[in-house]
């Protein structure tokens, strides 16, 4: 039942929860602040690409801009006045809060009682929610490695020199929104998830919602190839005898590949025709080497596949497109 | 954009002009405020305790000094008393007498005092010296290699040890010598000065010894006419209580194993008294006892300065082995806040027991007690268990588990005759392989081993014979709650039936049935079950009607109180036992009420186990047998039957007359109800359909019903209840309101959030279906089942309190568990038969103890010589034979049973329980034990008289100053009635001489208010002296004339009687 604001208020104010309350906050706040300065940095640029003498003079790219000031300030103590303060502020703020809220420390652990829910840390409640949607090796062990790789892939795919030491949105559109659809779209969102949804049997609660560890919830789902009766019947005639017992598994595994390679291809076209939809991001895509092109799609098929399965899990109740002996997805 | 344009002056920039010393300063305050707060936190917020000890430090002050004001002023007034000064001048004296030889010891010590400082240095010194040099030369390898090593610290070694040390040797009187000491000779010089010094002191305590003495007396003698703590002692507490610094008190110990409280590597912390100050031994010694009113806090809500409130209960439980924790519960480590400390939070799982509770830590370590004492509201929780049928569906270790006892030495029995069979077979294969065994040798072994198993055969022999013998006391032991129902037609008006099920407590507010939750097709089918399955006959006899007048003077006379009450509201008195019956007359039939009061065992069938079926006249035919089944008939074919009701309720050995007097009276303890005619009763398609709900709800737990005589209990096992996680309790819809500490009624919970352990065991037993709230069950076999005991809120707190306490005793560290072992362990033992017997209706059996019939009105003043005997001395006072005998068979008779054998002039009665016979010596050394008697008892040999000690004792015996006859029964009938002690012709065979002697001399400190008469004899010369008129002939007499008294009594005989009855009528 909805309507229990004091569960809300129960969750909201659990220690383990304070980082995570904060990023609904910090995380908005800040996307717009970058974002209100990229802007104006983009009217500025858009003023000095239109007057190449004032560019050759005055090429500071932030606002606010003043054609009389200085091209560039120095560190000290410009910058690390700056940074001091921010340095206190972070102290107080740190200081009042370990005055205020006690580490969130449990009773002894007892082997024999599972704590229900058992959460992770918030820091990984992302993770924890994905293993939801795939299978534990993917989602444990093969996606956090193609995250890591990912981010440490970046500078290398990404060769695009504008937006250094300044906020831009124009130079830099595709990078903004791969990283706010992957990381507040997809990370933050599944953290959220896993704080405030995520109850008891990891049942997925509505905010204001009861924690029942004894609700019922319609949880059953089923396999694509269910869906359309896969079952091996019509392989069986075409194996040979030794592979007749396993005919249902070869069907299953070779369904399984239409699915997932129709994704793939989809999904991959899909990307190819925003990275060239505009003049300048073609001409981004132009200077790119097919190993560069190949590894960003790579890493996009596979980001994109989260909140596909995750839509497909929630609203088709369908488990898993590809089953196969040793792995599923 | 327009450079060339006149510029106006340009805004200033504002990264290098704008200052920001504001932002800085604000945010420099802040961190400043901030490291404030912490600091303040750091001292007094995570500290609250310092509060504590603070106010403590001030209130106890002030307490300790007023109390040594008081104290100081009696001293004063003691010290001037004449006594006082007689001792202190005896002290003085003493002390100047002893002042010389004192002096002259002192100046002996003094000079070895300096012997032994001046050559200590030099003796250390040269000691560790000589030391390593051994050890040096020690460690060197004996080997060819090291030999010139080895020779060479040898050489240093014996260097250092022969080396002369010069010493400044003091002789007395200031002066010194020189003297020169090698290693050996400092040892020796040192040891001996140590042991001169040794004779000194004695000597000291020796010439001391008369001041000692005086001093002693004195001492005494203040602590004798001025007990309590001395001046000395409160002024060096007030100096402790003022100059008390903030820290923290906690006990630390190591105790082995276990992990309730002690967890984290097995250590006992408990920090209470950082807060309970008045808790530390060092601050207030165990003599000093304080409340809140003594240090004029009475009001405080917030005062833990009091000591403990049941000091016996810390000399018992050494607070230094148990902590507080152990028995109270809460987080013995915490300190930030009372919320912490009290463990009171969800990631505790021990909070500390609320005051109703308290008792439930005793039940963690005296879990199998049958009773405990100073634990009435734990008492008052086992009782009612039992009583309100709990046990009918928990298991419970300890409660009642005949049953499975039974099975169990059933299933023993069948694996030892499988081994016998397996054995012979073995045996049998032994022999003929020794008859075929190639060398003597091994035939001799092959031979040897069958023999041996045929002397195993032997063993299984009697290891069956004596489980059949338990499997028997099983038998008779075996007891249920509820009546048997298969007697309901022989027993019950019909239409009564199905009220009753559905209106239990209404009609009967203190029912121990529980009210069950039916639909009306429920009740019907129920009720038609058990009308239709019951048995149909042979009917009981068929009884004349008797006088409920002098039925109810039976009644209220007999001891049905003790267990029965009568009269509803404030008219109800008697035991909450067993059933009320104020309106009994509803719905019991005449006929079977007569028989059941004559002889409530009676059964209209015997049950057989083994065939599993009720036997019927007519199967007994078949099997060539009399219809008869009772003690002495207690088989068919071959194997034990269930021949009497499985019920407590005992025999009270009455006529038929007065059996059918008393149902007389309770045929008339009835309203004018009408009861709604129910035709469904025997209704054959209900049958199926009630069996199963029958069966649901475990009625066979508490009742005997035909065909489930073998349903075990369908309850879950309580034993360990109180340990179980808090997440394996279904609070159903009811979690937020429990998190919210808001009742299921809607009320605000009087102890804020009950979503613990004890809150979610109260509100079960107060509503059982209250987790159902809000659940969709159409199917009523989908709700839950428990039904609801009629309980008072002490009855229930009680309840939680056992349930709560019974925690596994795993988490316990095993020392810490009360394990019985002698005396104890058979007190436990019999407390288990004496509560399931409800012993305690009729008599006081622990010190302390009430009985039931002691509070009714008609005991009350001088009526209380009518109450049935105290039994706390009962083991010293007879002798353990004659109580095996006497609890058998408390006529003492087998043809005259009308009657108690012993006080025959009491009108309540004891009755025959038919206790098997593990229970009556189980009994038997209970009443030993808690006399603390050995266990096996040897009669003394007795003195035989000489004909003058029988004139003498003849005498005292029927003296007008102790004319025992007068109230001591006699043999005649006119006298007995109005007799308030027994024949004393029983008192050979029944009592043990020691207590008779201790009796006669002193009655009245063994059972005060005693109609028996204290001061017959006075003591002098060490000797017991009569002490009334002597005849002549005792005038020279040399021996002790209680002793003499005893030896007499103990040889009484009838003939002996009459002669002194004759002497002097009784009642003279």
């Amino acid at each position: 039942m909805l309507g229990n604001w004091h569960q809300l208020w129960v969750i909201a104010s659990n220690p383990d929860n304070v980082p995570v309350v904060a990023l609904i906050v910090l995380v908005p706040f800040f996307t717009w602040f970058g974002l209100r300065q990229a802007k104006a940095n983009d009217r500025l640029i858009e003023k000095l690409e239109k007057d190449p003498e004032l560019a050759r003079t005055h090429h500071r790219k932030t606002q606010p801009y003043h054609a009389s000031w200085q091209k560039e300030v120095h560190v000290w103590p410009y910058l690390l006045r700056i940074e001091l303060l921010a340095a206190i502020v972070v102290t107080v703020i740190l200081l009042v809060w370990a005055l205020t809220v006690n580490a969130p420390l449990e009773e002894l652990a007892n082997a024999t009682i599972t704590m229900n829910p058992a959460k992770a840390p918030w820091y990984f409640l992302g993770l924890q929610e994905m293993l939801e949607y795939f299978d534990p090796w993917i989602a444990g062990v093969l996606m956090p490695t193609f995250i890591i790789l990912g981010l440490m892939a970046i500078p290398f795919i990404d060769e695009n020199p504008l937006g250094n030491g300044y906020y831009t949105y124009k130079q830099r559109r595709f990078a903004i929104w791969t990283f706010l659809a992957g990381f507040e779209g997809m990370w933050l969102v599944l953290t959220l998830i896993g704080t405030f949804i995520r109850g008891p049997g990891f049942m997925w609660f509505w905010p204001t919602q009861t924690w029942d560890p004894d609700r019922v919830e319609f949880l059953t789902t089923r396999n694509l190839d269910q869906m359309f009766g896969v079952n091996g019947k019509w392989l069986a005639h075409i194996l040979p005898a030794s592979q007749q017992p396993y005919a249902e598994l070869w069907a299953k595994g070779l369904f399984g590949i239409i699915p997932v390679g129709l994704y793939m291809v989809l999904a991959a076209w899909i990307f190819y025709k925003i990275i060239t939809s505009t003049p300048f991001s073609r001409k981004i895509f132009s200077r790119m080497s097919l190993l560069q092109f190949v590894v960003m799609e790579l890493l996009l098929v596979v980001m994109l596949s989260l909140p596909i399965t995750f839509f497909m899990r929630h609203l088709l109740r369908i488990k898993y497109v590809w089953e196969t002996p040793w792995f599923n997805l | 954009m327009a450079p060339n344009q006149p510029a106006a002056p340009p805004p200033p920039d504002p990264i290098t002009t704008k200052s920001l010393s504001g932002p800085l300063l604000i945010a420099a305050l802040l961190l400043i405020a901030a490291l404030g707060w912490s600091i303040y936190h750091e001292e007094i917020g995570l500290r609250p305790w310092r509060a504590y000890q603070a106010r403590f430090s001030r209130v106890y002050s002030a307490f300790l000094e007023k109390r040594l004001a008081e104290r100081r002023a009696a001293e004063k007034k003691l010290h001037a008393k004449a006594e006082y000064k007689k001792l202190e001048a005896a002290y003085e004296q003493a002390a100047r007498e002893a002042q010389p030889k004192d002096e002259a010891i002192e100046r002996d010590a003094a000079l070895v005092a300096s012997q032994r400082a001046a050559m200590l240095h030099s003796f250390v010194t040269v000691r560790a010296y000589v030391g390593s040099l051994t050890y040096k030369y020690e460690e060197i390898p004996n080997t060819p290699a090291y030999r010139s090593d080895k020779a060479s610290a040898f050489r240093t070694m014996m260097k250092a040890r022969e080396a002369k040390h010069e010493i400044a040797w003091p002789v007395g009187g200031g002066k010194t010598i020189k003297r020169y000491f090698n290693a050996e000779e400092l040892n020796t010089e040192f040891t001996k000065l140590l042991d001169k010094q040794a004779e000194l002191v004695g000597a000291r305590a020796k010439a001391d010894a008369p001041e000692t003495a005086a001093e002693a007396d004195v001492k005494d003698y203040e602590s004798r006419t001025l007990p309590g703590v001395s001046a000395a002692t409160l002024n060096n507490l007030l100096h402790k209580a003022r100059s008390l610094t903030y820290s923290i008190h906690q006990l630390y110990d190591y105790p082995p194993g276990g992990s309730v409280n002690y967890s984290g590597g097995g250590i006992l912390v408990t920090r209470c008294q950082t807060c309970h100050l008045a808790m530390d031994p060092s601050l207030v010694p165990a003599a000093l006892t304080i409340t809140k009113a003594d240090l004029g806090l009475a009001k405080s809500k917030n005062a833990p300065f009091t000591t403990h409130p049941e000091p016996i209960l810390l000399q018992i439980h050494s607070i230094t082995t148990f902590g507080c924790t152990t028995c109270h519960n809460g987080n013995g480590w915490g300190l930030d806040s009372t919320k912490i400390a009290h463990g009171r939070y969800e990631h505790w799982p021990w909070p500390l027991y609320y005051k109703e509770n308290i008792e439930a830590g005793c039940q963690n370590c005296h879990n199998d007690a049958a009773w405990t004492q100073y634990a009435p509201v734990l008492n008052r929780g086992r009782f009612l268990f039992r009583v309100k049928g709990c046990i009918g569906c928990h298991k419970y270790a300890g409660f009642d588990d005949q049953k499975e006892e039974l099975a169990d030495a059933e299933r023993m029995i069948g694996n030892l005759e499988r081994e016998k069979a397996g054995n012979v077979l073995t045996a049998k294969e032994l022999n003929h392989k020794g008859d075929n065994a190639a060398t003597n040798a091994e035939a001799q072994a092959d031979y040897n081993a069958a023999t041996n198993l045929t002397v195993e055969n032997a063993k299984i022999e009697t290891r069956v014979t004596a489980l059949e013998t338990e499997e028997r006391n099983l038998f008779e032991e075996v007891k249920k709650v509820g009546p048997n129902l298969k007697e309901v037609k022989m027993k019950l008006h019909q239409d009564w039936i199905p009220y009753w099920i559905a209106q239990t407590h209404t009609f009967e507010p203190h029912a121990q049935m529980p009210q069950f939750r039916l639909d009306p097709d429920q009740v019907q089918a129920i009720s038609a079950f058990i009308w239709q399955d019951a048995l149909t006959g042979p009917a009981p006899a068929k009884q004349a009607a008797g006088d409920p007048v002098h039925g109810k003077k039976l009644f209220m006379e007999r001891g049905c109180l003790a267990c029965h009450s009568i009269g509803e509201g404030s008219s109800r008195i008697g035991g909450d036992y067993a059933a009320n019956l104020s309106r009994v007359g509803e719905k019991d039939k005449y006929d079977y009420l007569v028989q059941w009061i004559h002889d409530p065992r009676q059964r209209t069938e015997p049950y057989d186990p083994y065939l599993k079926k009720d036997l019927t006249p007519a199967d007994y035919k078949k099997a060539g047998l009399p219809f008869v089944f009772d003690a002495e008939h207690s088989t068919f074919e071959g194997h034990p039957i269930e021949w009497e009701n499985p019920t407590i309720m005992p025999s009270f050995r009455l006529s038929w007359q007065d059996s059918r007097d008393i149902a007389s009276y309770l045929e008339t303890q009835r309203t004018d109800m009408k009861y709604a005619p129910a035709p469904y009763m025997n209704d054959p398609k209900l049958f199926a359909k009630g069996k199963a709900l029958v069966m649901f709800y475990g009625c066979a737990g508490c009742h005997e019903i035909a065909g489930l005589e073998d349903q075990g209990r369908i309850g879950v096992e309580l034993t360990h209840e109180g340990s179980k996680p808090l997440s394996r309790f279904d609070f159903g819809f009811e979690m937020a309101n429990a998190e919210e500490g808001i009742l299921p009624d809607g009320k605000k919970a009087p102890h804020g959030p009950w979503d613990t352990v004890r809150g979610f065991i109260e509100q079960k037993i107060k509503n059982p279906g209250v987790y159902d709230t809000d659940r969709y069950r159409p199917n009523p076999e989908n709700r839950l089942h428990m039904p609801t005991p009629a309980l008072n809120r002490q009855d229930l707190e009680a309840l939680v309190t056992f349930v709560l306490g019974s925690v596994n005793p795993d988490e316990i560290p095993p020392y810490l568990l009360y394990k019985p072992t002698g005396d104890a362990a058979a007190i436990q033992k019999g407390w288990w038969i004496v509560t399931q017997y409800n012993c305690m209706g009729c008599h006081q059996i622990a010190v302390g103890q009430q009985s039931v019939l002691e509070n009714l009105p008609m005991y009350q003043g001088e009526n209380s010589v009518n109450l049935p005997p105290v039994l706390t001395f009962e083991g010293a006072r007879v002798q353990p034979q004659w109580l095996k005998g006497f609890l058998a068979n408390p006529a003492l008779s087998t043809t005259d049973t009308n009657r108690d054998g012993v006080r025959s002039y009491l009108k309540v009665r004891m009755p025959t329980f038919y206790f098997s016979d593990r229970q009556i010596s189980e009994l038997t050394s209970f009443f030993e034990a808690m006399s603390a008697q050995p266990l096996q008892y040897v009669p003394p040999t007795l003195k035989p008289l000489t004909p003058q000690e029988t004139a003498i004792a003849r005498a005292i015996f029927t003296s007008p100053a102790a004319p025992c006859l007068k109230c001591h029964m006699d043999g005649n009938a006119q006298h007995d009635k109005t007799s308030s002690a027994p024949n004393l012709l029983l008192a050979s065979g029944r009592l043990q001489p020691a207590w008779t002697l201790q009796w006669i001399t002193e009655p009245n400190t063994m059972a005060p208010g005693t109609a028996m008469p204290s001061g017959l004899f006075r003591r002098e010369n060490g000797l017991w002296v009569f002490n009334g008129p002597l005849p002549a002939i005792a005038k020279n007499y040399q021996g002790d004339m209680a002793d003499l008294l005893v030896r007499y009594l103990f040889t009484m005989t009838p003939q002996e009687q009459q002669r002194v009855l004759r002497a002097t009528p009784a009642g003279q």
